[in-house]
């Protein structure tokens, strides 16, 4: 149990909070460029040069009449510094952080300047350092200079692409984790459904954001009304079975009084016949047997007695592999699984082999019979409940084709797996293969 | 010899009926009762030899009923089921029930099963009555009420019926010598489950579901004469 449960946040809701976040992260990188560039100094003799420059023009352009002095600027520009005149003071361009250290050294080298609103700032069109900047005429015009080598000192190339590239990646990062923490609860449930029809109910964690946890919410009473209509079918199918023995009991009885040995006999036969449908029902549907838990067996013993059984019923039963094999499972189903099979083996067959193979890890149990077997296509379907297979004989099998899904349903408890195929010189091999989770260990 | 005394406890009319007449045609007499206040009646009204003790009855369940019924007497007690379920079975052979019918069942296999318990000897019983019904011998244990037999090591080790009968006998005479033609005897007499196959088959088999890792089981062959299981046994 969880004391303290996280309030149920919408997914877009979760959605804006991730965004939120990583402009948070993109601010705090930008002002944190921004503030770094701010502290550049360039050598003292390149902000020298450029503020001898920026005085010669402003002075030379403050000369002029208007109408010369974008021509002026034009002379004015070298291999070192593009000028250019305007009216008015054009935007700043967007990613050029100001350059202040460099700025107090143009000053420092020109106090002139004070007076002449000097804007530098770092620009970058390409990968060198452009530094731009400004100077106000005394008539409220502009003088724009742009370096046209790229200045010595500052080269942020590296530190600035990786600080943009910081926000882009956090962004991936932060997002792509966020998500997947989000979706976490909806990969749950798909695996849950994935799990549905399998046995055990498994009810989904209500966590996630609100949407997820409504879904989850719905499909845990969705599985729980599933369960309880089947347990209601299941349990009221088995009464009906337990009670259909009290008149077949009777039934029983009264077959004795009968005058007629032949009828007799046919009857008793029906009787048994329908016990056997209700013994195999209530096997399959678990109406009779309360949950077993695992207990250990020698299963080469159980083998073994089987084979004894059969042939006590004067039956052609052998049993192949070692005289002990202890193993952990619940033993009266597995047993009845077991006995399924080797009763198939014998309606079918004239001769059963039931063979142990135990490996390291698992272990192998044959139970193999010199009958027709089954044809290829049909080996899943007989495992299916309520499935026969016999058009051609008609209907001289036992019970509600229930034998093979009982075994499937006791070998699957076990975390085992059970295999049908048709041996290459005839007959039915039913292998099955118990994991290593029910080996026992003497220390 | 007076015919013995069966106090039949059932509640559905007609299978009481039918069950009463099938008995009484094998020669017993039978006190039929629907529930537990009409068996104590009829236990109070005369001696009674055994009890069919049906488990699901309205009222006081039949499994209630046959631990009352244990602590004021020894009388053998039979139960009938309709559910096949082992822990039904197990919990009233542990109660002290002496055996187990499950519905349906046929005239011949009743009649089997009431004459197997009442033939089983007064002491046998007696003998059981004041532990568990537990033998053990050399590491194994036998579980008489469970018909079940444990290895040294505790693992389950399964015998038809037959073959448990006989290690039953083996055990109640152990490291004595015991006659083939007695032990036929002797395990015949137990439940009517016995079968054809020859005493010598079942000894072999018991021999080699009975070895442990390099011991050999611990039943001698005593040539011309019969078989001994030769270790001590102690009951719990």
């Amino acid at each position: 149990m969880r004391f303290w449960r996280r309030p149920a946040i919408g997914l877009v809701g979760q959605v804006f909070a991730i965004l939120l976040l990583t402009l948070l992260i993109e601010f705090g990188a930008s002002t944190l460029l921004y503030e770094r560039a701010s502290r550049f100094a360039v050598r003292d003799d390149e902000a020298n040069r450029l503020a001898e420059h920026l005085v010669i023009s402003r002075r030379l352009l403050n000369e002029r009449p208007a109408a010369q002095r974008a021509g002026m600027a034009d002379e004015l520009t070298t291999e070192r510094y593009a000028l250019q005149w305007s009216e008015a003071q054009p935007a700043p361009p967007r990613i050029a952080p100001a350059l202040n250290e460099m700025r107090r050294q143009i000053l420092d080298w020109e106090p002139s300047l004070r007076t002449a609103d000097l804007r530098v700032r770092l620009q970058s069109p390409g990968r060198s350092s452009v530094v731009t900047g400004g100077v106000r005429l005394a008539d409220g015009s502009w003088l724009y200079f742009r370096t046209l080598e790229p200045v010595a000192g500052i080269n942020l190339a590296f530190e600035r692409i990786a600080l943009a590239m910081v926000p882009a990646i956090a962004l991936m990062v932060l997002g792509g984790v966020l998500l997947r923490r989000v979706l976490l609860p909806l990969r749950r449930l798909a695996g849950a459904a994935e799990q549905v029809g399998r046995g055990a109910v498994v009810p989904v964690q209500e966590d996630g954001p609100g949407e997820v946890r409504r879904v989850i919410v719905a499909f845990n009473r969705m599985q729980d009304r599933i369960q309880a209509l089947i347990a209601g079918r299941t349990q009221a199918l088995a009464a009906v079975g337990h009670d259909l023995r009290t008149p077949l009991a009777r039934l029983h009885l009264r077959i004795e009084s009968l005058p007629q040995a032949d009828t007799r006999e046919a009857i008793a036969r029906d009787v048994e016949e329908m016990e056997a449908m209700i013994t195999s029902l209530l096997a399959f549907l678990g109406g009779d047997a309360d949950p077993e838990t695992p207990t250990t067996v020698d299963l080469a013993v159980m083998c073994a007695t089987l084979a004894d059984d059969a042939q006590d019923r004067g039956r052609d039963a052998e049993y192949v592999g070692p005289d002990h094999c202890e193993w952990r499972v619940r033993r009266v189903g597995f047993k009845r699984a077991l006995m399924n099979l080797v009763d198939n083996a014998l309606h079918y067959g004239e001769r059963v082999t039931i063979t142990l193979l135990p490996g390291g890890e698992t272990i192998t149990i044959r139970v193999e019979d010199d009958g027709p077997g089954i044809p290829d296509d049909e080996l899943e379907h007989v495992l299916e409940p309520f499935v026969r297979l016999d058009p051609a004989r008609g209907r001289d099998t036992v019970g509600f084709g229930l034998g093979l899904p009982i075994v499937q349903l006791a070998v699957s408890l076990e975390g085992g797996t059970l295999t049908l195929s048709n041996r290459p010189r005839g007959g039915l091999r039913a292998e099955i293969v118990l994991p290593h989770s029910g080996r026992v260990l003497h220390v | 010899m007076t015919a013995p005394t069966i106090l039949l406890v059932e509640d559905d009319p007609s299978l009481r009926m039918l069950t009463a007449r099938a008995l009484q045609e094998n020669g017993f007499s039978v006190r039929p009762a629907s529930a537990a206040p009409e068996m104590w009646l009829a236990l109070e009204s005369g001696p009674v030899d055994l009890v069919l003790l049906d488990i699901m009855l309205p009222g006081t369940s039949g499994i209630d009923l046959c631990r009352s019924l244990r602590q004021k007497s020894d009388v053998p007690i039979i139960f009938m089921s309709a559910r096949a379920s082992e822990t039904d079975r197990v919990v009233g052979l542990e109660l002290g029930a002496d055996d187990y019918i499950a519905k349906p069942f046929g005239t011949r296999e009743l009649v089997a099963r009431v004459r197997a318990v009442l033939r089983r000897p007064a002491l046998d019983r007696r003998a059981g009555a004041g532990d568990q019904g537990m033998l053990t011998f050399d590491g194994w244990t036998v579980n008489l009420p469970r018909r079940e037999l444990s290895s040294p090591t505790g693992a389950i080790v399964d015998l038809t019926g037959a073959e448990f009968d006989l290690l039953v006998v083996l055990a109640d005479h152990a490291q004595r010598v015991i006659a083939r033609e007695r032990l036929i005897e002797l395990s015949r007499t137990r439940l009517g489950d016995s079968s054809d196959r020859s005493i010598d088959v079942l000894i072999s088999r018991l021999r080699r579901k009975l070895s442990s890792a390099g011991a050999p089981a611990p039943i001698v062959t005593v040539r011309g004469v019969g078989y001994m299981l030769n270790a001590p046994v102690e009951r719990a």
